[in-house]
C-alpha cells in the first residue's frame, strides 16, 4: 500500500479507516510523536542533572519525579507498544497472505485507545514513577494524577489486550491454507509470541491496578501496610506482568531485524527454525524470572535461586538470534542503507544490554546494582540500543512504501552515527554512576562528589547527542515525505530482489489501486 | 577452528569456577581458628570475573560482527558479483535449497 502524500487523502479518510495500513500508519504516527515529547522530557531530566545544586530548569523534587514518571510511561506504553503494533499491522496481514486484521474494526477501537489513555496520562502528570510502587502510590500519591494514571494504564492494558487477540488470530486462524505456520516470517511469529504473552501477563496487571484503586479509595488494604496489607504482594503482580513485557517490547525489534537482515544481506535467512524456537522459549522464559526485580525484598535463597537459572535461561535463546543474524549476513552482498545500519548497531548493542542483564541477574551483584543508575543504564541500553533501532531501522525501511519517496540517506547517516554515540556514551556512563553509587531517581545530589558530577556531565552531552539524532530524524520524516524524490515501489533500495508487499496489500479506499 | 573454541570455554569455565573452591575450602578450618569470608571483596571480586566473563565473551562476538560487515559489504572488493540468492522470490523466508 502507498500513501501517496503528493495525491494525499483526507486525514479523516485514514482517522476513521478500519484498513489494516491505515491503522498501522496511525498506530506507528502517534507512537513516533509520543517518542519525541518523551525524549523531551528526557532531556529535561538530564539537562537538569548536569547542574548539581541548581534547579532553574526543573524547580522541585515533586515536578522531577512527575517529569521521569511521565517520560517512562510514556516510552514504554506510548511508544514501545504502538510502534511494535503499527509495524505489526501493517505487514502481518500481508505476511500471512490475508486482506486484512482478523476484526479490523476491534483493530480502529484498539488504536483509539492509546489517545485517551496517552491523555489521561499526560494530563494527571503522576509522581509515582512508571512502576507506581505500594505503599507510596496507595498512601501518599497526591490527588487525581496518580488514579489518571491507573484509569490510563487500564486502558492501554485493555488496547494491549483487544490487539494480541486480534494478531493471534489473524496469524493462526487467517493465514493463507497453503502457508504453514513455521514458514509464517518471523517478524509475525515475533508478534504472535508478543501476542500470547500479553493475553497471560496483562490480566494479572490489570487486577493489580483495581486492587491500587480500591486500596486508594481506602475501600481495600491490599498493598496498605496499616490495614494489613503487603506492598510487596504489588511488587509480584507488577514484575509477573512486566518482567515479560521486557521481551513484548523486545520481540518486535528482533522480528523486524529477521525482516531487514536478510533482505540487505540479499540472501535467505539462515535458520529459520532456530528463531521460532528462540522466540518461543523467550516467550515461556520471560515469565520465569519476574524474582529478579525482586532480590532485595527478603526472599528466601532458594526461590533467588531458582530466579537467577531462570533468567540466564535467556541468554541461549538469545544467544541463538544473534548468532542466526551473523551467520545470515556471512557469504551475503550487504548493502548499508540507514535500515540496515540501524538493525546491526541494534544487534550489537543487544549483546551489551544483554551482558548488563546477565550481571543483573546473578543474586550477588544484584546487590551492588540494585536501585542504582546501573539499572537505569541497562534498561535503557535494551529500550533504545535494541528497540529503538530496531524500530527507527524499520521506520525507514517502510518509509517509502508508505509516501511512495525516499528520505535522505545523508541525513539518516547522520542520524544513525548521533544515535549511536548518543546511545553508548548516555548509557554506558550511567552504569558506571551505579557502580560509583548514584542512586536512581535522585533530584539532586551534592556538587562535591566530583566524579557523579562528571558522570553526569558526560551522560547528559551524550543525551544532547541523541536528541540532536532524533531531530535528523523527525526532519527526514517531515520533510522528504513530501519533498523526498519519487522512490521506485519495485525496488526502492536497489537490492535486486521481489517485495511482495506493495503488491499485496490492496487498500480500498485508495485511488491507485494500492 | 575447534581447538580454540574449545581453549575458549575451558578458559571461561576456570574464570568462572576457579575462584569458587577456596568457599569449601572455608568451611575447614584445620587451627580450630575461625574464618571469615568478606563478603564485599567476594561481591566484588565475583563482579569482575563476570564482566571479564562478559567482555570475552562480547569481544569474540562484536569482533566477528565487525570484520562480517566489513567483509561482505556491497563495495568490498571480493563482492562485486551477485550472490547465488539474489533473485530469489523472497530471500526472507526463502530456504538454500529455494529458487534453484
Amino acid at each position: 500500500m502507498v500513501l501517496e502524500l503528493k495525491k494525499a487523502r483526507p486525514v479523516w479518510q485514514i482517522m476513521f479507516s478500519t484498513h489494516h495500513t491505515d491503522v498501522g500508519l496511525l498506530y506507528t504516527v502517534t507512537g513516533l510523536a509520543f517518542l519525541f515529547m518523551a525524549g523531551v522530557l528526557a532531556l529535561m531530566i538530564r539537562t537538569h542533572l548536569f547542574f548539581p545544586g541548581q534547579n532553574f530548569l526543573i524547580s522541585d523534587s515533586v515536578t522531577f519525579n512527575r517529569i521521569f514518571t511521565v517520560h517512562g510511561l510514556t516510552m514504554l506504553f506510548l511508544f514501545a507498544l504502538p510502534v511494535a503494533n503499527g509495524i505489526g499491522n501493517y505487514l502481518v496481514p500481508i505476511m500471512v497472505r490475508y486482506k486484512d486484521m482478523a476484526y479490523p474494526k476491534l483493530n480502529a477501537v484498539a488504536f483509539w485507545m492509546n489517545p485517551i489513555g496517552g491523555a489521561l496520562l499526560w494530563l494527571g502528570f503522576s509522581d509515582t514513577s512508571w512502576v507506581s510502587y505500594a505503599p507510596y502510590s496507595v498512601i501518599r500519591a497526591p490527588g487525581p494524577a496518580a488514579d489518571m494514571m491507573i484509569f490510563g494504564l487500564k486502558i492501554l492494558g485493555i488496547s494491549s489486550i483487544l490487539s494480541s487477540i486480534n494478531f493471534i488470530v489473524t496469524i493462526i486462524k487467517c493465514k493463507h491454507p497453503d502457508l504453514p505456520l513455521r514458514r509464517v516470517p518471523l517478524f509475525a511469529w515475533s508478534m504472535l509470541t508478543v501476542s500470547l504473552m500479553t493475553i497471560i501477563a496483562m490480566p494479572t496487571y490489570a487486577a493489580a491496578l483495581i486492587m491500587l484503586l480500591t486500596d486508594r479509595l481506602g475501600v481495600s488494604g491490599f498493598f496498605n501496610p496499616s490495614l494489613g496489607g503487603d506492598p510487596i504482594a504489588y511488587l509480584h503482580l507488577f514484575w509477573f506482568t512486566f518482567h515479560p513485557e521486557v521481551y513484548i517490547f523486545l520481540l518486535p525489534a528482533i522480528g523486524m531485524m529477521y525482516e531487514l537482515i536478510p533482505r540487505f544481506s540479499r540472501k535467505p535467512l539462515y535458520s529459520q527454525g532456530s528463531g521460532v524456537f528462540a522466540f518461543v522459549m523467550l516467550g515461556i522464559i520471560g515469565f520465569a524470572s519476574w524474582g529478579h526485580h525482586m532480590y532485595s525484598t527478603g526472599m528466601d535463597f532458594t526461590t533467588k535461586v531458582v530466579f537467577m537459572i531462570g533468567t540466564l535461561a535467556a541468554v541461549p535463546a538469545s544467544g541463538m538470534h544473534v548468532f542466526n543474524f551473523l551467520a545470515t549476513m556471512w557469504g551475503g552482498r550487504i548493502r548499508f542503507a540507514a535500515p540496515m545500519k540501524f538493525a546491526v548497531g541494534g544487534i550489537a548493542l543487544f549483546f551489551s544490554a544483554g551482558a548488563g542483564g546477565v550481571l543483573n541477574s546473578a543474586m550477588p551483584l544484584d546487590f551492588i546494582s540494585h536501585g542504582t543508575y546501573w539499572v537505569v543504564g541497562h534498561m535503557h541500553l535494551f529500550l533504545t540500543g535494541t528497540i529503538a533501532f530496531g524500530f527507527v531501522g524499520m521506520v525507514y525501511y517502510m518509509f517509502p512504501f508508505i509516501t511512495g519517496r525516499m528520505y535522505s540517506e545523508k541525513l539518516a547517516n547522520v542520524h544513525f552515527i548521533l544515535m549511536l554515540w548518543g546511545t553508548v556514551q548516555v548509557f554506558f556512563t550511567q552504569h558506571l554512576l551505579g557502580l560509583a553509587g548514584m542512586a536512581r531517581r535522585i533530584y539532586d545530589y551534592p556538587p562535591e562528589y566530583t566524579s557523579w558530577v562528571e558522570l553526569n556531565q558526560i551522560a547528559t552531552v551524550g543525551a544532547w547527542i541523541l536528541g540532536a539524532g532524533f531531530v535528523a530524524f523527525l526532519a527526514n520524516l517531515l520533510y522528504y515525505s513530501s519533498k523526498g524524490k519519487e522512490a521506485n515501489m519495485d525496488d526502492p533500495f536497489g537490492l535486486g530482489g521481489k517485495y511482495y508487499y506493495p503488491y499485496q496489500a490492496k487498500n480500498p479506499h485508495h485511488a491507485s489501486g494500492y | 577452528m575447534k581447538k580454540i573454541i574449545a581453549v575458549s570455554i575451558i578458559a571461561l569455565m576456570a574464570i568462572a569456577l576457579v575462584p569458587q573452591l577456596h568457599f569449601a575450602f572455608a568451611q575447614e578450618s584445620k587451627t580450630g581458628a575461625k574464618q571469615y569470608i568478606n563478603l564485599r571483596a567476594e561481591v566484588w571480586n565475583e563482579f569482575f570475573r563476570m564482566t571479564t566473563a562478559a567482555f570475552t565473551v562480547g569481544a569474540v562476538v562484536s569482533g566477528t560482527m565487525i570484520w562480517l560487515v566489513w567483509r561482505f559489504r556491497e563495495s568490498h572488493p571480493k563482492n562485486k558479483t551477485p550472490t547465488r540468492w539474489e533473485g530469489m522470490d523472497d530471500p526472507t523466508t526463502g530456504s538454500y535449497g529455494e529458487g534453484h
